[in-house]
């Protein structure tokens, strides 16, 4: 069984303005996919797929947790 | 057996029960949200539907407008009664006849149901009944009519709140107060330091923590209120009060749409999460950085 201690819960510092762990970066990750995917619905979608948010959701996402 | 599996074994309970009632439901709501469900429709099964709710309240001016309500509520109700509620902390630290009489009498309106709070509020404040619009009237020729002033139902629903909930940040507060050591503050006054500067860098530092968890939990409750601003507004006149809980109840209850219900309630959620956490990052996690640097 993971002991609690084993956790990756390091904070290090990347391009955010703050300390972050893993858990950090996955959260601020979905919290922006779910940012660009309603901001894309209501101003972009019209001309632009959302299928668009999603790849650039994903790629932003990655860049977060790998450098953030 | 290792130290660990005893503790995940004495975790096992609690963390079964938040499962049951908390993880649980939250999965069942973001499953829904993704759905066409309403009982009363031609086809009153649970269909996907992929995005199309979100979409949709994106372009809702209703959700939006109590988006908005909401917002406003949450940020006057909470000022208020932090301010309020650290100043009534302050008063309490000192010692004058019949602290301890105030005290219980201020901490009275916590243990009051909030639907209890809505009615009296009511009984208060209706037009032509509330003895509160009648000596405003005879005293001060004001006209207070929340059934028909929007500004003055907003206005009633903070006021409301904030006496509601004011007593709960002054305890914080209070404790917070109680608890913090002497010894910065003599040496604040040692060094010269005024009663704004021993507040502003010695006070306010120390008790961020205490303001922080208590802004949070207000927050998260401002932004969930239901029962008393329908008690006493109904979320009228108009839509003028209609925050986003009450908005939600009337699109889960009455309409039974409840696709698009959930839909709207993992919104919401999203944005308390996201205010807390910005509240979090912006107070606490980039001044202790600053601090390491």
């Amino acid at each position: 069984m993971a002991d609690l201690n084993d956790l990756p819960a390091e904070p290090r510092r990347g391009f955010l303005p703050i300390h972050t762990n893993t858990f950090d970066r996955c959260f601020i990750a979905v919290v922006l996919f779910v940012a660009i995917h309603l901001f894309w619905m209501r101003f972009l979608e019209a001309s632009l797929s959302l299928t668009v948010a999603t790849v650039l959701s994903v790629i932003v996402g990655a860049i977060v947790i790998a450098r953030g | 057996m290792r130290s660990s599996t005893v503790g995940w074994l004495f975790l096992a309970p609690t963390l079964v029960i938040l499962f049951i009632f908390g993880v649980l439901p939250f999965l069942y709501v973001l499953v829904i949200g993704f759905t066409q469900w309403n009982s009363f429709a031609a086809d009153p099964t649970m269909q996907y539907n992929g995005v199309e709710n979100f979409r949709r309240l994106v372009f809702d001016e209703q959700f939006l407008y109590s988006l908005w309500l909401t917002l406003k509520f949450g940020f006057f109700a909470v000022t208020s009664q932090i301010l309020l509620g650290y100043f009534l902390a302050q008063l309490f630290m000192r010692d004058f006849p019949g602290k301890g009489f105030f005290r219980t009498i201020h901490t009275l309106p916590l243990v009051i149901a909030p639907i209890a709070v809505g009615a009296t509020w009511r009984l208060m404040l209706v037009p032509g009944l509330g003895p509160i619009p009648y000596y405003l009237r005879q005293w001060f020729g004001y006209d207070l009519n929340i059934s028909r002033y929007v500004d003055q139902a907003f206005l009633a629903t903070v006021v409301m709140d904030v006496w509601h909930w004011t007593p709960l940040v002054t305890l914080t507060m209070l404790a917070a107060l109680a608890s913090l050591p002497k010894e910065p503050f003599e040496q604040a006054q040692i060094d010269g330091a005024n009663r704004f500067q021993i507040f502003w860098h010695v006070t306010l530092p120390l008790l961020k923590p205490a303001i922080l968890a208590t802004v949070f939990i207000r927050l998260m409750d401002a932004l969930r209120t239901v029962d008393e601003v329908w008690m006493l507004t109904g979320g009228g006149p108009g839509a003028a009060t209609r925050y986003i809980g009450l908005h939600i109840w009337r699109v889960v209850f009455p309409k039974t749409d409840y696709g698009y219900g959930s839909s709207m309630s993992l919104i919401t959620l999203y944005l308390t999460i996201v205010m807390c956490w910005l509240l979090y990052a912006g107070l606490v996690a980039r001044r202790d950085l600053k601090r390491v640097d």
